[in-house]
């Protein structure tokens, strides 16, 4: 069954080959041919490994292919790990990243660069399977460098648009901030354990005591880099800047796997977290302020992609809240339904976007659910699984995430409904203010108003099937499931699912509540913008310095750049003028010239003459022999 | 024991061959038996046995360095077969003298006896004295036989004088005997360790070690190109594995005695190898002087003595002589086209002929040490033998000549692609040179990509 393992990232990697080799020589069609059936191939593999796993007659098994690394004390095979955590990830890596590959073959039909956008979404698709299937830390640091690359390539792939370029850049480093605690926390495990092998580091942790402070320090670190790739504060803004992208890209790169990828990280080093109280605490808390903070600013915006980023870095805040809560499979839960919600909605707003001829502003749309039909009742099923209305699959994993928090305190509950009521809030106004209503945009934009070719449509209605019934996995207890996801993933939690002891009168209450408060909104929200059809000001226009203040995101960017970039460029402008020209370039080139002039010195010494050759000979034999037999 | 018997009837097939009008074939016949000679060596391997009296002693050691001669060899033919078919040259005759050295060669890699030592640098040398003149109306080419020849005899002189010294003491040439002397008997006199010193004298002018490297700068530049691409490769591999064994086999116990005077030796070899290779206009005379550094690094081996300094060795040799080879072949074509080999001739070869600049790049960088050719990971290999005996400053002085040999190696590469030539006309190379040299290429690049596996096969 795991024969063709191997296969799973390598198919990618040669669609990325043909056509990054074959660039300039490929058709559109062939290229997106190329690239779509290659994921397909690897998600037919994943599955014919998910159904073993999933009924018991495979184990979890680890796959060794070769010693990549074998110097000193370090031994390192390349190996892939298949437990049911990986496979969950694999299955959706490649089963939403194939449905966005057909998306894009339809969305990206116009552009010119083409074949270079498959070539890097199948190297992303690579690289994060070379993430999430690695049975150690160096495996998963090649693919988390891998999607931090391809993400910078796609960002900037309209590299001709100064501003996309600098939205790449930032993203990259931020990342790299992210990544270098990743690595530091990498090396403090290496000089803990002795090895960055998943099943030895995770067997010998026995040593080591809870909240000592070396645990602290890695799992910190290793949160640092979670931090970067998952966009929580104070690593965000590179997210809703990274929207500059292609449409698909953001659906599969910024919302459905690469942004999880901190959460996969932290599921998987679980056992050093849960040593680790400390660390979860602040997780905990990074997670729930990262989620109302981003909720907050997403009350206000009026680009139909920023409203999805921002809601995007609110909800994975959720997911670290609940990691932070110790709850690891409900956060593997809320990656899974937020996988298939989100990247819908990023989907459904990329086909509004081409309808309106590359209009993202929410103000000049309107009344387009006549248009849109399609569009409009997918994107419909997401809004409401976003908001948790039942039985959509965000009502489930959300619904977790809460009652996990109630365990802990009525006042995480409260905070946590107030940010689900909050997404609530602004997805329905932007829902109201894209579909509902009259049209407000050019008469040129009317007439060019269609629905989106098959293509594109399709895997909007698969993903909206998805996105409705893909909380059942997760049916808990209390509603008469089992919670099968729960009890999947357990092995790798170390075999004991965390369940809250809330009685299942409170379970109710709670979730009726929530239920409750939600409905309440979404009648807020439709009274404000269909019924008395208000519609966001205009640029310019005063505002109440709160909605101001909410509007350019708290400054954040504005005070980044005052207190981290503008000190940067003048401290090595400094260094540059003088250490690097006068002090290393004076060093480095007076160290040439010496050389040079040396040789050029010394040179005549071999001056053709054989006797002399020979007398300098002799010279230097009387020599050592003077040196070996007298001295 | 087999190999040597074989080669030694190639070579007096190959001077026949011309008789018996074999002229055209005799290249196949000389590949296909060399060939078969390192196949029939390999199966020796885990068979160490002494041969006519313990005159020859065939263990893993010789079986290694027997195979990279015979392979080293091999990959010559390849590359000078343009060179012989142009008929400048009476090609049955050369190819007999360098089946020949290459039987001396073999010798010296794989003796038991000290006369054994000294009739393999004498079969060895000999042929050369003749093929380094054999342009016989190049006024270089004579001159470089004749310095050569004289210089040569010189060091012979040391080399026959420090067995002596060491047979006055001992009373045998055989090593395990010397070193049953050495370990056992003790108190030995000055005149051993002055037959010690002699030996390594006449050694280390075979090496082109400071202060006895005067000769290779002018012989490599006189002798016609081929010829020079022999010296620095394969001779000086045999010479480097003769000199290896006796220490490492007789001299291990004393090296208290040696061991100060040959760091000497070899820091002024890194730092003369490499500064004067700096300023060079010559191509040939730049491939000596780095052929001279690279001795040093190589010596660096002799003091460790132990099975990892002998991996070290044959790893490093035959990194230094893969790369240098495949210069001297693109050397060979870029003087065939050019007309000389200075340093300017290299100009613009990135683009009349971007196979061979290719080849040329891959062998500098590999020559300097940069990854992923396989010189780095032999470079990497011998420093960190030698750090786990602790020869510090020694490392890092052979690091410092890397810095500066990086100057020279690049200036080759830049000219290549930097400059343009005022000859843009493009160079011609069959396609058979191209693969070959492409094959080489190969070869240095996967080598140096998975060094564990050709590693795990030598120390095994």
């Amino acid at each position: 069954m795991t024969e063709l393992t191997w296969l799973i990232p390598l198919l990618p990697l040669i669609g990325f080959l043909i056509l990054g080799i074959g660039n300039k020589y490929l058709t559109k069609s062939v290229a997106s041919t190329i690239a779509c059936a290659t994921i397909l191939g690897s998600f037919l593999i994943v599955l014919s490994i998910l159904f073993p796993l999933i009924n018991g007659t495979l184990a979890n098994t680890t796959i060794s292919y070769f010693d990549w690394i074998n110097t000193g004390s370090v031994h390192l095979s390349f190996s892939f790990l298949l437990d049911p955590l990986s496979i969950t990830m694999m299955t959706i890596i490649t089963g939403v990243g194939f449905l966005i590959h057909v998306y894009s073959a339809g969305y990206m039909s116009h552009d010119e660069g083409m074949t270079r956008y498959f070539a890097f979404l199948n190297l992303f698709v690579f690289s994060m399977l070379l993430l999430v299937m690695g049975s150690n830390y160096i495996v998963l640091f090649a693919g988390w460098e891998g999607v931090g690359f391809c993400s910078y390539m796609l960002i900037g792939f309209w590299y001709k648009n100064q501003n996309y370029n600098d939205a790449a850049k930032k993203a990259f480093i931020m990342n790299r901030i992210g990544d270098l605690g990743f690595l530091l926390g990498m090396l403090l495990i290496f000089q803990t354990f002795g090895s960055l092998d998943y099943a030895t580091v995770f067997t010998t942790t026995s040593s080591i005591e809870s909240n000592s402070s070396v645990i602290i320090a890695i799992t910190l670190l290793l949160f640092v880099g979670a931090m970067g790739k998952s966009a929580q504060i104070p690593l965000y803004t590179w997210l809703p800047d990274a929207m500059a992208g292609p449409t698909p890209v953001s659906a599969l790169i910024h919302a459905a796997t690469m942004v999880t990828a901190g959460i996969y990280m932290v599921v998987r080093s679980n056992v050093l977290f849960s040593l680790a109280p400390f660390t979860l605490e602040f997780i905990q808390i990074i997670g729930l302020a990262t989620a109302l903070f981003a909720a907050t600013i997403g009350l206000v915006q009026n680009d139909i992609k920023k409203v999805l980023a921002y809601s995007t870095v609110s909800q994975l805040g959720y997911m670290f809240f609940a990691l932070g809560l110790g709850a690891y499979s409900t956060a593997l839960f809320h990656v899974l339904t937020h996988a298939f919600f989100k990247a819908l909605l990023f989907l459904c707003a990329g086909s509004v976007i081409h309808a309106m001829s590359g209009e993202q502003d929410i103000r000049n749309m309107g009344g387009l659910a006549k248009k849109l039909p399609i569009t409009f009742y997918t994107f419909l099923i997401a809004t409401l699984a976003i908001s948790g209305i039942p039985p959509f699959a965000g009502f489930f994993s959300k619904d977790e995430i809460l009652a996990h928090a109630f365990e802990h305190s009525p006042l995480l509950w409260g905070l946590g409904l107030a940010g689900a009521l909050m997404t609530t809030f602004y997805m329905f106004r932007l829902l109201f203010l894209t579909f509902f209503g009259s049209f407000r945009g050019t008469e040129h934009q009317k007439n060019h108003l269609h629905e989106s070719p098959l293509s594109m449509t399709i895997p909007l209605m698969v993903l909206a099937v998805l996105s409705t019934i893909g909380g059942f996995i997760g049916i808990p207890e209390v509603m008469g499931g089992g919670n099968w996801l729960k009890k999947f993933i357990s092995p790798v939690l170390g075999g004991t699912a965390e369940v809250h002891t809330l009685s299942h009168e409170t379970e109710w209450l709670l979730m009726g509540l929530s239920v409750g408060a939600v409905l309440l909104v979404i009648a807020i929200a439709y009274i404000i913008y269909v019924s008395k059809k208000t519609v966001p000001l205009t640029e310019g226009v005063e505002t109440s310095v709160a909605q101001k203040t909410l509007y350019h995101k708290y400054y954040i960017d504005e005070i980044y750049d005052t207190i981290v970039v503008k000190p940067s460029y003048l401290l090595s402008n400094m260094l540059h003028q003088l250490v690097e020209s006068k002090l290393i370039d004076g060093f480095v080139n007076g160290m040439g010239t010496a050389v040079n002039k040396t040789s050029a010195a010394i040179r005549f010494v071999q001056d053709g003459s054989i006797s002399y050759y020979l007398f300098a000979m002799v010279v230097g034999i009387i020599m050592l022999l003077f040196f070996n037999t007298v001295i | 024991m087999n190999v040597l018997i074989i080669i030694s009837i190639l070579g007096i097939v190959a001077m026949v061959s011309e008789i018996f009008g074999l002229r055209k074939s005799i290249w196949y016949i000389v590949v296909a038996t060399l060939t078969g000679a390192f196949i029939i060596n390999l199966n020796d391997w885990d068979t160490a046995r002494r041969y006519y009296d313990d005159m020859v002693f065939i263990d893993n050691y010789a079986i290694a360095f027997m195979g990279l001669l015979l392979f080293l060899a091999f990959v010559w033919f390849f590359l000078s077969k343009d060179q012989y078919e142009s008929d400048q040259f009476n090609t049955s005759d050369h190819y007999a003298q360098i089946i020949f050295s290459l039987t001396g060669a073999l010798v010296l890699v794989s003796y038991a006896n000290l006369s054994m030592l000294f009739l393999g640098v004498e079969i060895m040398s000999i042929p050369l004295y003749i093929l380094a003149g054999s342009r016989k109306k190049d006024l270089a080419s004579n001159e470089a036989a004749l310095k050569y020849f004289m210089m040569g005899a010189f060091a012979t002189g040391f080399l026959l004088f420090g067995i002596t010294l060491i047979y006055g003491v001992v009373g045998s040439f055989n090593l395990s005997q010397i070193q049953h002397h050495v370990s056992e008997v003790g108190n030995l006199p000055l005149m051993f360790y002055a037959g010690v010193v002699m030996i390594m004298i006449g050694l280390g002018f075979k090496v082109s070690a400071f202060p006895f490297h005067f000769w290779a700068p002018d012989v490599y530049e006189g002798a016609p190109v081929m010829i020079s691409a022999f010296m620095a490769t394969i001779v000086k591999a045999a010479a480097f594995g003769g000199f290896y064994r006796l220490f490492s086999v007789c001299y291990t116990d004393i090296s208290g005695h040696w061991a100060g005077t040959l760091s000497i030796v070899i820091g002024t070899t890194i730092l003369i190898g490499n500064t004067l290779a700096v300023y060079q206009v010559n191509m040939k005379r730049m491939l000596a002087y780095s052929g001279i550094a690279q001795a040093g690094y190589l010596l660096l081996t002799l003091l460790v003595l132990t099975n990892a300094s002998a991996n070290a060795l044959i790893f490093y040799i035959a990194s230094y002589a893969i790369a240098t080879l495949c210069t001297f072949g693109g050397l060979y074509w870029v003087i065939k086209f050019r007309g000389n080999d200075a340093l300017d001739s290299f100009k613009g070869l990135g683009k009349s002929n971007p196979i061979l600049a290719l080849a040329m790049t891959i062998s500098m960088l590999s020559l300097a040490g940069i990854p992923p050719a396989v010189g780095f990971f032999a470079k990497f290999y011998l420093f960190t033998v030698l750090l786990e005996k602790g020869f510090m400053p020694l490392v890092l002085l052979s690091v410092l000549g890397s810095l500066i040999s990086v100057y020279y190696y690049f200036k080759i590469i830049i000219k290549m692609y930097g400059t343009a030539s005022d000859d843009t006309s493009t160079l011609y190379i069959s396609i058979f040179n191209k693969a070959v040299l492409i094959i080489i290429l190969v070869a240095i690049l996967a080598i140096g990509i998975m060094p564990n596996f050709f590693l795990g096969i030598i120390t095994q």
